[in-house]
């Protein structure tokens, strides 16, 4: 373990994930890792500090372990999953003596609420509601298309349901029908509905201490739910000005302080930018390790450093690079999903495997024959990495995995 | 362009297999897994590069140390078993087979001291390597076998260089006794390719000559080779080299050249290897009037003789064009190609006279040359290869060919219709390009070439560098004509590929749609009742015929379908009746499992066959060819004897395919 720096803070980890605790495990900070029981013999095995904790809802026992932290000396949590986004809030209201972070943490956790606050802030956002039941989803859908002046019969133009509190795609669809209504389990209302945008749809990583941004990213979507790249394309990139100014008016609008938010944005054919939402977590498809692997610094060292209240300006000048001009290059990602309803085994196109820019791939062996049916956007198969210099290539490259088949 | 700064001139897998490594070095024990395999997949694809292995193995303890191996067997290197290597790398999937490969590395550099790893000293890491080459010297010597070539693809290669980049760095000393073992059953086989063998006896006299190695009883065996290679004779005992050697011939009395002349023709049919030395002498004696002492030298018999007497001009201008030290193998050849009195049959004689004549074109000349090398022209390259292929039929391997049909038609040919070889030979080698018919249509192997170039074949002789490309690209569109009939293309391309004796009816124990096995015992009772002497009424086989089998590894799991060619069928002096048939494989040797193990030698094999038992065989065999004239009683055939080989089919490569109807 490294030595720590005691003039550091002690961090508290909310979650269980290998790759956030080897590279905290190498950082300078002290840290505890809370998470659910089922990690505790793996971590005493490995000496990982761990004290247990089940994440359900919020409840009365919510106090206890922040009561629990504060006596072992954690001056900050740091939430590493959606689900534990509220407890960190909770805890860190109690560590910091700062009730305020608990209702800034709700305004994370619900989708709905999120984009109300957005637009109360003057942020530009889609027209959304809330649906609590099928009839809810097709009135929206109607009204939506009627303002858009379509015709009956004129195809639809789709609007979009999201769970309130899933992350990325979990519980995301598109609903252009009223079979694709009909479609919907009664398990996934209440949820928040959005009109369709067309145009650009990117998401920012932004690392915020005393209120001002200290690194932001910009990672391009090749196609939502495949794949994304970072840095982005100079193309994209020229809109990093208007991206910072609303990446400001979103820590006024949600009152950071510091930490770590994940939204995402549409640029539509007429150049306006509409917020999508916001996670304060770290957003998912390995964005981290693409960070990481482009710019060189460690993204959840950088996130802990922008949690602990005893980080310096000085220190964060030192570790953070020069956005896009400091990358070594671009770094990618593309998710996989088996094409063919049966497969057989894994076969890597000969076209993927010797482009210079492929690094390696985590996909699995299938297990069985039959590939299981994707409902909403489901989750991939695993991911392809890639890498190299050129982002116009890179963004082609990833473009072209999508018509590929992997699982033959 | 872009404000990106490019990685400038590192090759981009260079940059990212260091940049895993360093993800891995970084990487907490307890998440070491996440990063093994992105380093593995980099390896995987640095390996298949010129130099890659050098390079991972400059890298292979920094990989150890990064903890590759950690959470594996292979991270406790004291316990791992060099038996186990092989089954890794012909079964393993391809991230076990790098990892294995990349212990290895490691092993050598622990080996040769450039390394420490507490709990294993470099004398163990020694003997561990030396073991690991001991137990897979037949990988050392030949290509792949069709098991591996199947499994590994593109890592094939890889481990053949591996083999020998870790017998180059561990030495020979260690390995001599099986290495002995292993080139006398190699040349037990007469192959045309000698030069991994050659190479080997290299190795073997250097050892020797350094001292201080016990053969033991090997000692013996490891004389002769070196003997025969490299001074068979009084006059070269001391390997003067070739120069000085031919100034001791100048000076020997008529006694002293005949003695030379016996010494090369006994070291030459005994080893099968034949000493640069050796040409030397017998060019000396043709310039220098002393062709009388030509049958000792080839070591001729009273057959052999009289061939030679009757074709000597003939022979002289063979030898004067083909016979050098670089070529002195061919020695074996002719003496070989006298022997079998095919100079007899009419056209052969003529043949070889416009063999002698023939000027190659320019594209076969730079074939040959790129392939065998310039100190000879090609056309010296090509006769030496001719009389090779015609003194030894059944020594023609596939080299690193995937395809194992040309090579068994070149067999056949020189086997049973020398003269359409020699013809075929000419032809291309003018023309550069062959045509066939098939059905009645004719078809060029150039146009066919020219829409899909196909690859040099290395590693085999001067005849199949220059005729397999024609042949495969003549056989695959055979196969395309016939690919929407539904059944085994065999059944019309080898009639109209080798020749008119291959059998018109084909006879083949599976169902080509479901793979399955169909009327499994009719198709072995007909095998039987057409080529077992017992039930056939004793009639010798007439024409080698192809056969098609499914090979099997030594676990008796099937591998891939193989062609070979059925030879005869005759008792050994066991009086077991065994099916001799000719394997284009570079290696025959091969165990099959569950005790089918093909033997080479010592069961009445003839140089270059080898041999089952007939029902071992017979459980092999899943395509014949039969005559469908001959009228067969199989009922003569006894249902004990169908139903053992029909078990040892079942019990491995048709262990899948009963169907109702098998």
């Amino acid at each position: 373990m490294t030595d720590n720096n005691p003039d550091k803070g002690y961090v508290a980890i909310l979650g269980w994930s290998l790759n956030a605790i080897d590279a905290i495990d190498r950082f300078d900070r002290r840290y505890i890792i809370v998470a659910p029981e089922w990690a505790e013999e793996y971590a005493r095995e490995n000496d990982i500090p761990f004290i247990s904790w089940n994440f359900e809802r919020i409840n009365d026992r919510s106090f206890e372990i922040a009561q629990r932290l504060k006596d072992e000396g954690v001056d900050v949590a740091v939430p590493l999953f959606e689900e534990t986004v509220e407890w960190a809030g909770a805890i860190n209201s109690v560590l910091l003596d700062n009730p305020r972070l608990m209702g800034q943490a709700l305004l994370f956790r619900d989708k709905a609420l999120m984009k109300r606050r957005a637009q109360l802030g003057g942020i530009r956002v889609g027209i959304f509601e809330e649906a609590h039941d099928k009839s809810d989803v097709i009135h929206f859908l109607r009204r939506v298309n009627q303002a858009l002046l379509k015709l009956d019969g004129d195809p639809n133009d789709p609007i979009h349901l999201k769970a309130f509190d899933k992350a990325g795609c979990l519980g995301h669809r598109v609903v252009r029908t009223a079979d694709d209504v009909d479609n919907i389990p009664d398990e996934e209302f209440p949820a928040l509905m959005e009109s369709h945008l067309d145009g650009w749809e990117f998401a920012v990583e932004a690392f915020i201490k005393d209120r001002k941004i200290q690194f932001l990213n910009i990672s391009e979507y090749v196609t939502l739910g495949y794949s994304v790249f970072v840095p982005a394309t100079p193309d994209l990139e020229k809109w990093r000005p208007r991206v910072t100014e609303e990446i400001e008016k979103l820590i006024e609008t949600f009152d950071i302080d510091f930490g770590f938010i994940h939204p995402e944005y549409f640029v539509t054919n007429d150049g306006k930018m509409y917020f999508g939402e916001v996670a304060y977590r770290p957003p998912g498809f390995q964005a981290f390790e693409l960070i990481e692997r482009a710019y060189g610094f460690n993204a959840y060292q950088a996130m802990v450093m922008m949690f602990d209240p005893k980080t310096t300006q000085q220190e964060m000048d030192a570790f953070f690079p020069k956005p896009v001009a400091d990358a070594k290059g671009h770094a990618g990602c593309f998710g996989v999903y088996p094409k063919r309803r049966v497969i057989s085994e894994l076969a890597i196109p000969d076209e993927t495997e010797n482009h210079p820019y492929f690094e390696f791939h985590e996909l699995p062996s299938p297990m069985e024959n039959k590939v299981p049916k994707r409902t909403a956007f489901g989750t991939h198969w695993g991911l392809l990495h890639f890498f190299g210099d050129d982002p116009y290539q890179l963004r082609d490259l990833l473009k072209k995995q999508e018509e590929l088949d992997f699982y033959v | 362009m872009h404000a990106v700064t490019a990685p400038g001139d590192i090759d981009p897998l260079e940059e990212k297999l260091t940049h895993a490594l360093h993800a891995l070095e970084q990487a907490r024990p307890f998440a070491k897994m996440r990063h093994q395999g992105a380093l593995l997949d980099l390896s995987a694809r640095l390996l298949q590069r010129e130099g890659g292995l050098e390079r991972l193995h400059a890298l292979a303890t920094r990989m150890d140390r990064a903890g590759l191996f950690a959470g594996t067997d292979w991270d406790t290197p004291a316990a791992l078993l060099p038996g186990l290597v092989r089954h890794t790398l012909e079964q393993g999937a391809k991230q076990t087979v790098v990892l294995e490969i990349l212990s290895q590395l490691r092993m050598l550099a622990l080996a040769k001291g450039e390394a420490e790893h507490p709990n294993l000293t470099a004398q163990q890491a020694r003997h561990f390597l030396t073991q690991v080459l001991a137990l897979n010297l037949a990988r050392i010597f030949a290509a792949a076998s069709e098991a591996e070539r199947v499994r590994l693809g593109g890592m094939a290669p890889v481990v053949d260089h591996l083999f020998h980049f870790l017998l180059d760095e561990i030495g020979y000393q260690q390995i001599l006794g099986n290495l002995i073992e292993e080139v006398w059953r190699i040349l037990a086989q007469r192959p045309i390719q000698l030069d991994h063998v050659k190479s080997m006896i290299t190795q073997i006299s250097i050892v020797m000559s350094q001292g201080g190695v016990d053969l033991g009883e090997n000692r013996l065996g490891a004389d002769r080779l070196v003997s025969a290679l490299f001074g068979p004779t009084q006059g070269c005992l001391d390997d003067p080299g070739l120069a000085a050697y031919r100034q001791r011939l100048d000076a020997m009395d008529r006694t002293s050249l005949q003695q030379e002349a016996y010494g090369f023709a006994r070291a030459m049919h005994d080893t099968g290897l034949v000493s640069d030395y050796h040409a030397v002498l017998v060019r000396w004696l043709l310039g220098n009037e002393q062709g009388e002492l030509l049958p000792d030298a080839l070591g001729l018999s009273s057959t052999g003789v009289d061939v030679l007497r009757s074709y000597q001009q003939l022979v002289h201008h063979l030898i004067e064009e083909a016979i050098h030290p670089r070529t002195a193998q061919t020695l074996y050849g002719l003496a070989m190609m006298l022997e079998r009195c095919i100079l007899y049959a009419p056209p052969i004689a003529p043949a070889l006279w416009r063999q002698l004549a023939l000027r190659v074109s320019a594209n076969t000349g730079t074939l040959l040359g790129n392939t065998l090398g310039r100190d000879l022209a090609p056309e010296q390259q090509l006769l030496a290869g001719v009389i090779s292929l015609l003194g030894l039929p059944l020594g023609v391997g596939q080299g690193n060919n995937p395809t194992c049909q040309a090579a068994r038609a070149l067999s056949m040919w020189s086997y049973n219709d020398p003269d359409y070889l020699l013809h075929i030979i000419a032809h291309a080698a003018r023309f550069d390009g062959l045509v066939m018919h098939f059905e009645g249509a004719p078809l060029h192997s150039a146009r066919l070439l020219a829409a899909h170039p196909s690859p040099s074949v290395l590693d085999t002789d001067p005849v199949s560098i220059l005729l397999v490309p024609h042949l495969d690209a003549i056989y695959n569109e055979m196969g395309r004509l016939c690919a929407h009939r539904g059944e085994d293309p065999h059944r019309w391309i080898n009639p109209e590929f080798h020749g008119w004796w291959v059998g018109r009816a084909f006879v083949i124990a599976v169902d080509v749609a479901s793979g399955k096995l169909i009327n499994f015992d009719a198709f072995l009772r007909q095998f039987y009742a057409s080529y077992h002497p017992y039930y056939n009424g004793n009639q010798p086989l007439i024409h080698p015929q192809p056969a098609g089998i499914a090979v099997t590894d030594s676990r008796a799991q099937f591998v891939g379908w193989h062609a070979i060619t059925i030879i005869r069928v005759a008792l050994d002096q066991e009086n077991v009746m065994r099916v001799y048939f000719f394997n284009p494989n570079n290696d025959s040797g091969q165990d099959w499992g569950n005790g089918v193990v093909v033997s080479t030698q010592g069961q009445g094999e003839r140089y270059g066959e080898s041999s089952l038992p007939f029902e071992q065989l017979a459980s092999r065999l899943y395509i014949f060819h039969d005559d469908p004239t001959e009228e067969l009683d199989e009922f003569d055939v006894p249902g004990e004897e169908i139903q053992r080989a029909r078990e040892l089919a079942v019990n491995s490569w048709a262990v899948n395919r009963l169907s109702p109807k098998s």
